[in-house]
């Protein structure tokens, strides 16, 4: 059993994840936006991993975030839940540089219960 | 202020020099695009001269002579127009007959200056070249923001559409392979979802359709007198139920008719949505009050919410496509994040205007002031 800290704002995604996760005996935190994942991760060590969605509050607040999340830990593997299939999709400039770091792995929206299971599955295990 | 580069070539370096010193502090001014253009203007007296500065720095304007030594101004006029095509020549001839601007006319002049000519009219020639250099520039800048505003539209657009689809394929797969347990009604659950979804990405092809009708002044507008007061009674029939559910009362608080002359369906796309928000961004068991009134030539209508209100930052942001407010607040409330986008360009069309006042927490107020007699403009005057 692994923490996972879930940040997506369609509660329907939020809900859907949480059951596959829950199901797979992994226990789930969830943010619907920024200032809540903000929020939550004032405390020690929020999770053993995090699902993250790019667009929100604006286009790219996920990566934004995931900036913040990999500043203060560091070791947190953070996988991103992203609508477009890459860079050249999306509706603004971002040049792919050390800021992916932090990210393990983009996952490409609709993520199926299966893929997600098994990704977050095999992030944890590798902890 | 711009600066264009001119080229002469001719071989009298006198002509080459009178052009020079004609269009030294020459300045033109543009109104149409409040632009200010100056010149400068570079030499040479043979046709392999020219070319050799072509090739090194194309100008934007070439004063090319006709009767030149060696290569002659018709053999430079055709390989300028094969490797410049945008470069506005110009050419100058002592034999200012109708055949000789017809043949380099055909061969990609732009324009012709007979010799000999005065300062002034060499001046309204560049003038004229100048103006349309600037203007097509503009008329290509603007065609690239007009792209570059419709590829960020269709890719919210299909963010939007992608969002309640990957929503309900996942709800989907999770009950036809019987993930979430044993019991039933978690099941129900997810499939009830999955219509508030379906319902959710109708309403936005809807809003989308509605939006692109008003932009593209496809839609017929039929402007005749109605009365406010009973369009609004009926918009508030359409969002009685569901704003009977959360038992938020709507109150009409307008005394007597509210005469103007409007397109009817375009106020009731007003008012729908603007009601619409009202009841879905309210609390359990508020209130709305629906004004309308007259003020001389106007007719100022607001609907006033008790629900979650906006900060300032919100307030400045919810009139532009696709914006919706996300909180905590707001995270169970779906829209389309098209309405008061919708709302504000049909406004326009009555000269109107959209206001909001809000406060967080204690509630919202929209107010559209509209002419009470609009000219009868077709939508599509919104583009320009």
């Amino acid at each position: 059993m692994a923490k996972i800290l879930l940040i997506d704002d369609d509660v329907d995604m939020v809900e859907m994840y949480k059951i596959i996760l829950t199901h797979r005996g992994h226990k789930v935190t969830a943010a619907y936006n920024a200032a809540e994942a903000r929020a939550l991760m004032k405390k020690r060590a929020p999770a053993d991993a995090v699902v993250l969605d790019v667009m929100m509050e604006t286009a790219t607040i996920g990566f934004d975030l995931a900036r913040e999340i990999h500043q203060k830990y560091p070791k947190l593997p953070i996988l991103m839940l992203s609508g477009v299939r890459g860079a050249k999709d999306l509706p603004f400039k971002f040049e792919p540089d050390e800021t992916w770091l932090p990210i393990l792995k983009f996952l490409e929206k609709p993520v199926s219960a299966e893929v997600l299971g098994a990704e977050v599955d095999s992030v944890v295990s590798k902890k | 202020m711009d600066t264009l580069n001119i080229l002469v070539i001719d071989d009298e370096p006198g002509m080459r020099a009178g052009v020079a010193r004609a269009l030294e502090n020459f300045t033109v001014h543009l109104s149409d695009v409040a632009s200010e253009v100056g010149f400068r203007v570079a030499q040479a007296g043979s046709g392999e001269e020219g070319l050799g500065r072509i090739e090194a720095a194309p100008p934007h304007i070439l004063l090319l002579d006709y009767k030149l030594p060696g290569i002659c101004g018709l053999e430079v006029l055709d390989r300028v127009a094969q490797a410049h095509g945008e470069i506005l020549t110009i050419m100058i001839t002592a034999y200012a007959s109708l055949e000789t601007a017809v043949t380099a006319t055909k061969r990609g002049a732009y324009d012709f200056l007979a010799k000999p000519f005065t300062p002034d009219e060499l001046k309204s020639v560049i003038r004229k070249a100048a103006a349309r250099i600037v203007l097509a520039r503009e008329a290509r800048k603007l065609a690239r923001e007009k792209r570059q505003v419709r590829f960020q539209f269709i890719s919210m657009l299909a963010h939007e559409l992608k969002a309640p689809l990957a929503a309900i394929q996942g709800y989907v797969e999770i009950v036809r392979n019987r993930q979430a347990g044993d019991d039933p009604a978690a099941y129900e659950h997810m499939l009830d979802r999955c219509l508030i979804r379906t319902q959710g990405m109708s309403k936005l092809i809807y809003d989308l359709l509605d939006l692109t009708r008003i932009e593209s002044g496809q839609k017929t507008r039929n402007l005749a007198a109605l009365d406010v007061r009973e369009v609004a009674s009926v918009a508030i029939e359409a969002v009685a139920p569901e704003a009977a559910e959360r038992n938020i009362t709507i109150d009409l608080q307008i005394g007597g008719p509210v005469p103007m002359v409007a397109d009817r369906e375009e106020i009731e796309i007003i008012l729908n949505n603007l009601l619409s928000n009202a009841v879905k961004y309210n609390r359990p068991q508020g209130r709305i009050e629906v004004k309308a009134r007259l003020e001389e030539d106007k007719v100022a209508l607001s609907v006033a919410d008790t629900g979650i209100g906006m900060t300032k930052e919100e307030r400045e942001r919810i009139f532009a496509d696709f914006v919706r407010i996300k909180s905590s607040k707001t995270r169970d409330i779906l829209g389309s994040g098209l309405g008061l986008s919708i709302v504000k360009k049909l406004v326009l069309l009555y000269d109107g205007k959209i206001d909001v006042e809000s406060e967080p927490d204690a509630g919202s107020t929209f107010t559209v002031t509209l002419k009470a007699s609009p000219p009868a403009r077709p939508a599509e005057t919104l583009m320009e």
